[in-house]
């Protein structure tokens, strides 16, 4: 299906949040965490922990009580003494995925919650190639957590994703994601897949995550209709979340202005992430998903 | 620098209101599209400085604006012509003589020939330089100046709105005599009998607005006044009219027993070169009782007669069914008086000349005569009738009551009580006294005709004009005789048709009235007859008897009573004194000419209702004639008293006039040897139209405004 290819190359406004191509691209991506953290299971991830890998991490005496089978037979050879290799314990990586749901998202064409869906879609896929354990969840609270481990647990991935609607009124950006640490003590990479459209204030809910000392990726969608609208005349905007109106008359003046207060919003946002480590990430709605991921957010660092 | 307002409220109200209208474009609230963003967040931060004073800081910000509301300012300021009343060189001077008469009425040019001559009017006043002044008067048969010299054209112009169309004939020489007279104010000054020229004589330019329907004009009358004439109206516009509709009441033998009889009199003219054919229907009290055919023959006056049976009163109406130009004209009005029966009260010891006057025809049909002894004077009846003007006029024949009654009063031969003199001036009395000899003159009110003074003339007293001034009260002489009557007096309606040549009397005495009164008839010895004003009642007073009683029964005195005029003076006494009517139709007059009324004592006050049913109220004078002048609608006027359900007097308004008929516009007009032929319709004057280029400007400007403001959306 070479023309259902390109459509979903082009971004297009397809449903599918993952083509084969893409997932097999995906396949051979991991995830970068900035952080190591201690994994509850097993996994392919490095652990501070030392265990039992295949990887080598260090040397150390023997002492009495140490386990034979990893005492370095060839050194004592050379050196006629004891010494224990240490390899480095490898375990799984917790990615959670939180999306923004609320209405403001389900703007733009395609619009910025389908680039979200598909961000998550294929940055979860790969975390389940890699064996990391996965959570995706949402703003409100309808839907419950996925967590999902397994690349076998992709099809249940994806299927929650594309069930996801945007819903209204979406709880505020803060107390979801307040709700989110409440539910998830243990650490990881979080991904906050938003739109920062929030009246109140997205500080609060970042502070929060921070707090956790989790590895923060904060990616921020916005729609080619937010960056460069195309209204003109006499108008009446109405804010799709809480229906709020603004009487405006655009003119050259006023979408200047505009563009200045979104590039001041975007450069807040930024700085605000950057002093906190947080990874901020601004991807357009209609940017294509293959070279999203393959180019723009391996350039950015969130995989590799 | 004074300041000379040159719009008109509506142009100003207009013209301040433009400023605004620039300035609220800025405010109208906009139609606005309605347009869902995923959140306004980042729209109201845009706009949040905008909303902050956003009006004083979009103005402030907005040079396009300030240059725009200087460029209108500039406009406007243009509009209104501004200028100062500076040492220019006085402009022309104009005069609108506009013709309102019944003529202008006419509807060959539409709507009207006023109509036309009053936008004629204002054409001309809008075409006039700006420093011209100019006048406005509005003639018919009298002139009003309708607004005196200025150069503020839109006074001139509201007084042109002003003039009405009237229903009155056309006099023209007084609104030239008036032209003139404004036009080069104060020419001369007499100063000890020489001529100064005052002023230099200011010429200026008469433009007469009229159908020409004036006659002949004096050119003397003209002065500095250069007349520009330009009619109005299509020079061959046929029009019939009514030229004369009367009444007469039907005498004949055969109707004597048919008192309602009446025959109806009307002439008519066709003006023009067609000949027409209509129908003059007739109406009484507005229900239709007769109509004719008449063929109207061009230029020539045509009679019918309409016989009506069984009219009693009320008024009847002359139509003629024909839609021409002028309908004023087609139609005439005549009135039935009402039956009016006066109540007299004659009181005799027997006078058979008196009384049988008093039977004649004439009387019984307007009077009621009671005839009564001497003794009645005493009787309570006579006490309570006299008082409460049960009568309405008392004839005294040789005896006389205690006090005067409430009543017009005729004396024969008897002297009045002393209750009849005025209660004014009573110091006076003793020294008019004094020469009994002295023959009162009448008061100038009075119109004495030349006669009368010729006969004071001849009595040698030069000081009687004095005299006469000065007397305040009725003097009354001592019997002498015998008396020859020298002259009566022709202008008062008792005594104008008495031949008294042939008279003879034995004994009279001088009667003079106070200065109020008039002197009717005098004798070789002085005033013999006199009438004089006692509050809203007339007293005359004869010198002497017809009869008188003696100790040998009735004895003559004069010869009066056999003679021709004795029966015409007790005619004239009734219907004069006691206010009698007896002619069966109303009188007609032209629109705007004085009516003359006699009214009866018995009322104070009367009410005049005219055709469109507006009342006026009038106080009855002492002579019980009145001088109505507010006649210029056509119709029948009414005069009604209190308490009374009929008029108790009809006169009726026609306006049978043969040049008002004559819708024929004269081009030229005669004044005397030469003539003023028409100006051109269009006279030649500088057409302004900058005022409608710069309105367009201002139009201009604020559409440019609007359509730059739609652009610069993005």
């Amino acid at each position: 299906m070479p023309e259902q290819a390109s459509l979903d190359a082009s971004g297009s406004s397809d449903q599918t949040l993952l083509s084969p191509e893409m997932m097999a691209k995906l396949e051979r991506m991991e995830l970068v965490s900035r952080k190591i953290f201690r994994g509850r299971m097993k996994g392919e991830r490095r652990s501070k922990r030392k265990g039992q890998s295949v990887e080598f991490a260090d040397f150390r005496n023997y002492v009495a009580g140490d386990d034979l089978r990893f005492i370095d037979w060839n050194l004592f050879a050379r050196l006629d003494r004891l010494y224990l290799k240490i390899f480095l314990e490898e375990e799984d990586l917790h990615v959670y995925t939180l999306v923004d749901d609320s209405l403001s998202m389900d703007f733009g064409t395609p619009s910025k919650f389908l680039t979200a869906k598909r961000i998550a879609a294929a940055l979860g896929y790969i975390g389940l190639c890699r064996g990391d354990r996965v959570s995706v969840s949402t703003f409100s609270k309808a839907s419950a957590p996925l967590v999902v481990r397994g690349r076998s647990s992709s099809h249940r991935l994806i299927g929650q994703l594309q069930s996801a609607q945007c819903h209204n009124p979406a709880p505020s950006m803060e107390e979801s994601v307040r709700h989110f640490c409440l539910r998830n003590t243990g650490k990881g990479i979080v991904i906050l897949i938003t739109d920062l459209m929030n009246k109140t204030g997205y500080e609060a809910a970042l502070k929060m995550l921070v707090a956790r000392e989790m590895d923060i990726y904060l990616i921020h969608v916005l729609s080619p209709e937010e960056l460069e609208p195309k209204l003109t005349g006499d108008l009446k905007l109405m804010d799709a979340e809480d229906f709020d109106m603004r009487e405006v008359s655009i003119s050259a003046s006023l979408l200047d202005r505009y563009r200045l207060t979104l590039n001041a919003f975007i450069d807040s946002a930024r700085s605000f992430c950057n002093r906190r480590s947080i990874g901020y990430v601004s991807v357009r709605s209609d940017q294509a998903i293959d070279p999203l991921i393959n180019d723009y957010l391996r350039s950015r660092g969130l995989v590799r | 620098m004074t300041w000379i307002n040159m719009l008109s409220p509506l142009q100003w109200t207009l013209l301040l209101a433009i400023p605004p209208a620039i300035l609220s474009l800025y405010f109208l609230k906009l139609k606005r599209h309605e347009s869902v963003v995923p959140s306004t967040m980042l729209w109201k931060r845009a706009i949040e400085d905008l909303h902050v004073n956003s009006l004083w800081q979009k103005l402030r910000k907005n040079l396009l604006l300030y240059l725009q509301l200087l460029f209108v300012g500039l406009l406007i300021l243009a509009c209104i012509r501004p200028g100062w009343s500076g040492m220019n060189r006085l402009g022309e001077r104009r005069i609108y003589i506009i013709d309102h008469s019944a003529s202008m009425q006419a509807s060959d040019s539409k709507p009207s020939r006023l109509e036309v001559a009053r936008e004629k009017a204002l054409k001309l006043i809008q075409d006039a330089a700006s420093n011209d002044s100019a006048m406005v008067i509005a003639t018919s048969d009298r002139a009003s100046v309708e607004q005196g010299f200025t150069n503020n054209r839109s006074l001139l112009e509201k007084a042109v709105e002003r003039i009405e169309p009237t229903a009155q004939l056309t006099d023209v020489s007084e609104a030239f005599r008036v032209a003139a007279g404004l036009a080069n104010p104060g020419r001369m000054s007499f100063e000890d009998n020489v001529d100064i020229q005052v002023a230099d004589a200011v010429p200026a330019t008469v433009y007469f607005l009229s159908d020409g329907a004036i006659g002949e004009l004096d050119e003397s009358e003209f002065g500095q006044l250069k007349i520009e004439y330009v009619p109005i109206g299509n020079p061959d516009t046929p029009n019939a009219g009514i030229l004369s509709f009367a009444i007469q009441r039907t005498e004949t033998p055969e109707t004597q027993a048919n008192p309602g009889s009446i025959s109806a009199f009307a002439r008519m003219i066709q003006h023009g070169s067609q000949a027409i054919e209509c129908t003059a229907s007739l109406y009484w009290n507005d229900s239709l009782v007769d109509a004719q055919k008449v063929q109207l023959q061009p230029e020539e006056e045509t009679g019918i007669q309409f016989e009506l049976q069984g009219i009693e009163s009320g008024t009847l109406r002359l139509q003629l069914d024909h839609a021409d130009a002028l309908p004023l004209d087609n139609v005439a009005y005549a009135a039935i008086r009402p039956d009016r029966q006066v109540s007299v009260l004659l009181v005799t010891a027997g006078n058979t000349a008196l009384e049988t006057a008093l039977r004649t025809q004439r009387i019984t049909q307007i009077a009621k005569v009671q005839i009564e002894p001497i003794s009645y004077l005493t009787s309570q009846e006579y006490q309570t009738n006299a008082s409460e003007s049960k009568y309405d006029l008392i004839l005294y024949d040789s005896c006389s009551p205690e006090k005067m009654p409430a009543a017009s009063t005729l004396f024969l031969g008897s002297v009045p009580p002393e209750d009849i003199q005025p209660t004014v001036r009573d110091s006076n009395s003793a020294d008019a006294k004094a020469d009994p000899v002295a023959i009162p003159e009448t008061t100038p009110s009075t119109n004495a005709p030349a006669n009368v003074a010729n006969v004071a003339d001849k009595t040698d007293s030069p000081t009687s004009a004095v005299e006469l001034e000065e007397n305040p009260k009725w003097i009354f002489g001592e019997l002498s005789g015998p008396v020859i009557v020298l002259d009566v007096n022709r202008s008062h309606p008792i005594s104008q048709y008495l031949e008294m040549a042939s008279v003879g009397i034995v004994e009279a005495r001088t009667v003079r009235p106070p200065s109020s009164g008039a002197i009717l008839m005098i004798a070789d010895n002085g005033p013999l007859f006199a009438i004089a004003p006692r509050g809203p009642y007339q007293d005359a007073v004869l010198g002497f008897d017809i009869v008188r009683p003696s100790a040998e029964g009735m004895e003559i005195n004069s010869d009066w009573g056999i003679k021709r005029s004795f029966p015409v003076f007790v005619l004239s006494a009734v219907e004069s004194l006691a206010g009698g009517i007896t002619e069966a139709s109303a009188p007609s007059v032209q629109p705007g000419l004085p009516v003359q009324l006699v009214l009866s004592n018995r009322f104070e006050k009367y009410q005049i209702v005219d055709p469109r049913g507006k009342i006026e109220t009038i106080q009855r004078s002492g002579d019980g004639r009145f001088l109505y002048t507010k006649t210029e609608q056509l119709g029948v006027y009414e005069v009604r008293a209190e308490g009374l359900e009929e008029p108790v007097e009809r006169f009726c308004v026609n306006l049978f006039s043969n040049r008002e008929s004559d819708l024929q516009v004269g081009l030229e007009l005669k004044t005397g040897a030469e003539s003023i032929a028409a100006t051109s319709n269009t006279i030649r004057a500088r057409q302004e139209t900058w005022r409608w280029l710069l309105l367009l400007a201002i139009g201009f400007l604020m559409f440019e405004w609007m359509v730059f403001n739609r652009r610069i959306f993005v």
